[in-house]
């Protein structure tokens, strides 16, 4: 029973002995993986609350009918902004910032392959958010037209057109997200040069912690999903700025040729935004557990059928456009495939549980509502893939109950679960648990009232983006409801934001492992030093923390 | 504490006093607003674009200089007080769960039969299931094609509006049509027999022979109308039982009698993919 002697109360070099701008060159010129992480996840937190208080506006106009809290033209800015700030401003910089915070650590390397292109790829991504946002001031143009873009997140032809869209906000759109667009390129190519190139020694794709796997399918995945939207936004531009047609049906261009370029690139969007709360799951859920993954081959198997299968199904969003029945057929059956390998991993992390010590911890809570809702969102993503059904409901409510239901109820429950899990690992500190309890209940009520509401105002007829209704459809109860529902998803975000400033000012301690880990990130100090691992580790098993705690009885005399 | 505490590799010190890392720099941030500044330049101004490809060539030197002719590092000293906690070594033991233990809910064959026992056992069950159709042919209408016929009326509609005599007499089209229909599907029971046989807990002849043939017979009562109404409107339901019965234990039969082989459960996932040898079967 060798026993160091070691103090636990270690003292830490404060970072006040920097002056203000020598620690803002620190993070300014960083190159760091884990400052430029936090940098992304601090920067889509913030799109997040803006993108919010968009949509807590937007229900507020919808609360009652004939309201007139905003008009109709801010209404379409609105819809507009909360869409696109959402998927470009904040989903990608989180799948950004957790791959790079979290990726070296977990593969034991010093730092991410390119670290210059890392920074580049942040800062670029910031410049283009910030150009976004340029419009609401420069997006009247030299004409005076318009503010922010108002054209939708999909920005369908014609309505892009010079015709229909004066001013400067449409290239506002463009530019913007065309900008921010190279950054997400820039830092998928380093996830993936990092991960085939820089694992320590021992651990082969094999061992690979499970939400490496995915942030690597993820990253493949941006790279072949984002040029097609970055080719057709340089053809629109060619379109409003050198008299191109190819979006222009009167000069023989196709308004259908975008939306197939929008969703060749859209569709694998949504999986690029929920693959990493598959990757937080599939590190969370074992843990709380007690028990390893289940099924690891199984779930990278179902990882890289996803991935391929959702390159083949972007027209189930065109259903209503008037293509060929057999193409409708196509996309409505491929569209369905894609249930296999989800169902695959909703089975296996539910046999991770089933028979595991579960601790119901914050992290854990989240898991267990994303497994629910995002079953729910499955479901009703199988319902909108059967053409017909699709006819009935394209552009209603109840596609917007769905994508929320995916998005929010999967993206953000998985990416809540995941800040908790982790942000001891990055600041010391634990985040109060009481207070995290009292997030995640605020939040899931508020989730559930705003968004299964919306499902019954779609097949009630109610359609998406109309900035109010009359009293006499039937609507009004429903939409109220919907709209309550805000207060309390926005009282639980503004607990996890109190609960984050206060965790860091005054949290408990949280030690380097607090949730007793396996995995290689939970090996070193909290916060990590900028170094990640005096000695870079040599692992014989895909759980490499357990065999060291486990001395007798390691992975490694079982795994093959 | 009856603790064992371990630094592991992970947290091992090393010899050395500093590390080194990729320098910090604003090259990449500079780069990046260049950029931006000269696409926004095409919504703006011109000057815009100017200043931003100034800003980027200036900053793609800058950026070059720190790897040209050599990247730019900074030493990281070694902090002590960042080393990680020590590693506890568990002091309980884990007990693993056996194949086949108590309590182990074990579904999974660990012998299945060969696809082969399915496909024979199929052309068997078939092959008794159509004789005794034509004995009942032979028996309640006096011609061993008058079944044969009405199978066939599934593919072919005309024949379900024949006369009694029609469907009497041979018709070769029709024969060819229920001897491809009935060959293929016997096999493929079969060869669904063959996997799932394994599969029944307990009792599997009388599942196979008996009581799946009563399923499927129920099933075939409850579609038939839709399927096949000809047929439907003639059927004789006992004589159809039997001709199930008959499949159900004739192809059980010889799939029960195959020599099991084992499956690839055991193997690593590289040998089932075919990218190592498969282990040799050890006595
Ligand atoms: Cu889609």
């Amino acid at each position: 029973m060798a026993s160091i002697d070691y103090p636990l109360e270690r003292p830490r070099p404060k970072e006040g002995e920097f002056s203000f701008s020598e620690t803002l060159y620190r993070w300014v010129a960083t190159v760091d993986h884990k400052r430029l992480g936090l940098m992304y996840i601090v920067t889509a937190l913030l799109f997040l609350v803006i993108a919010g208080l968009m949509a807590s506006v937007m229900r507020l106009q919808l609360a009652f009918p004939n309201n007139h809290v905003v008009g109709p033209e801010t209404f379409n800015r609105l819809f507009t902004m909360h869409g696109t700030t959402m998927v470009f401003l904040v989903g990608m910089p989180f799948v950004a910032g957790l791959s790079n915070y979290l990726v070296p650590l977990m593969i034991g390397a010093r730092d991410m392959a390119f670290p210059r292109l890392n920074a580049f790829g942040y800062w670029i991504f910031l410049f283009g958010g910030l150009l976004l946002y340029f419009s609401y001031i420069g997006g009247g143009g030299l004409s005076g037209h318009g503010s922010a873009p108002d054209v939708g997140w999909f920005a369908y032809a014609p309505l892009t057109s010079k015709a229909f869209s004066r001013g400067a906000s449409t290239d506002f759109w463009i530019l913007g997200i065309l900008v921010a667009g190279i950054g997400s390129v820039a830092s998928a190519l380093n996830v993936i040069v990092t991960t085939i190139c820089m694992r320590c020694p021992g651990m082969t794709l094999t061992r690979m912690p499970m939400f490496v796997w995915v942030m690597l399918i993820d990253s493949w995945l941006i790279i072949i999903a984002l040029p097609p939207l970055t080719a057709a936004q340089v053809m629109l531009l060619i379109d409003r700025f050198l008299g191109g047609n190819f979006f222009n049906t009167q000069a023989g261009g196709s308004a259908v040729l975008w939306q197939h370029f929008f969703w060749i690139f859209g569709h694998p969007e949504v999986y690029i935004l929920i693959f990493p709360a598959f990757a937080i799951l599939s590190e969370v859920i074992p843990i709380f557990s007690r028990k390893p993954l289940f099924g690891r081959a199984a779930m990278v198997g179902a990882v890289v059928a996803i991935g391929f299968i959702s390159l083949g199904v972007w027209a189930h969003h065109m259903f209503a456009v008037g293509m060929t029945s057999w193409s409708n057929t196509f996309f409505a059956a491929s569209s369905m495939l894609v249930g296999i390998p989800t169902g695959i991993k909703i089975f296996n992390w539910t046999a991770t549980m089933y028979g595991g010590k579960l601790r119901l911890d914050t992290p854990m809570l989240f898991c267990c509502a994303f497994l629910l809702q995002f079953l729910v969102a499955g479901l009703t993503g199988i319902m909108l893939a059967v053409s017909p059904f699709d006819w009935q409901l394209h552009d209603s409510y109840f596609v917007v109950g769905h994508f929320h239901f995916t998005l929010i109820g999967g993206l953000v429950f998985g990416l809540f679960a995941g800040m908790y899990y982790w942000f001891p690992k990055a600041t010391g500190k634990l985040l109060c648990e009481k207070l995290g309890r009292w997030n995640f209940w605020l939040f899931v009520i508020g989730f559930e009232t705003t968004f299964i509401p919306m499902h019954f105002l779609g097949i009630l007829g109610m359609p998406r983006r109309i900035y109010t209704y009359a009293p006499d459809r039937g609507w009004d109860f429903w939409n109220l409801v919907s709209s309550l529902g805000v207060i309390a998803q926005a009282a639980a975000i503004a607990l996890f934001i109190w609960n984050v400033i206060d965790s860091i000012r005054s949290g408990e301690k949280a030690g380097d492992d607090p949730w007793d880990g396996w995995t290689l990130e939970w090996a070193t100090s909290s916060p990590p030093p900028e170094y990640n691992f005096e000695k870079l580790p040599v692992v014989r098993s895909s759980r490499p923390l357990w065999d060291l705690k486990h001395p007798h009885d390691p992975d490694w005399k079982f795994e093959q | 504490m009856a603790h064992e505490t371990h630094h592991g590799e992970a947290g091992e010190h090393s010899e050395q006093t500093h590390i080194e890392m990729p320098a910090p720099t604003f090259w990449p941030m500079v780069f990046a607003f260049g950029v931006a500044l000269l696409l926004a330049g095409i919504v703006t101004h011109w000057a815009v674009s100017a200043t931003g490809f100034v800003i980027a060539v200036c900053a793609a030197f800058g950026w070059w200089h720190d790897v040209i002719p050599h990247e730019r590092h900074e030493e990281q000293p070694i902090e002590p007080a960042l080393r990680p906690e020590p590693i506890l070594v568990e002091t309980r033991s884990v007990v693993r769960l056996q194949l086949g233990e108590g309590g182990h809910r074990r579904r999974i064959p660990e012998k299945i039969h060969p696809y082969s026992a399915g496909f024979w056992g199929g052309l068997a069950g078939g092959t008794a299931m159509a004789g005794l159709a034509c004995l009942y042919g032979l028996i309640a209408e006096h011609s061993i094609w008058y079944p044969i016929n009405l199978l066939a009326a599934m593919v072919i509609p005309d024949l379900g509006q024949a006369s009694i005599e029609q469907l009497r007499a041979f018709n070769g089209l029709a024969f060819v049509a229920a001897f491809i229909g009935h060959g293929v599907i016997s096999v493929l029971v079969g060869v669904v027999y063959a996997v799932m046989l394994p599969m029944f807990p307990k009792y599997a002849p009388f599942w196979a022979g008996i009581l799946m043939p009563l399923f499927w017979s129920g099933l075939v009562a409850t579609t038939l109308d839709i399927v096949n109404p000809a047929m439907n409107a003639r059927i004789s339901w006992p004589w159809f039982v039997a001709c199930q019965l008959g499949f159900g234990l004739v192809g059980g039969f010889v799939i029960a009698r195959s020599t099991s082989i084992s499956t690839m459960q055991a193997w690593s996932l590289a040998e089932r993919a075919f990218l190592e040898a498969p282990p040799r079967d050890e006595k």
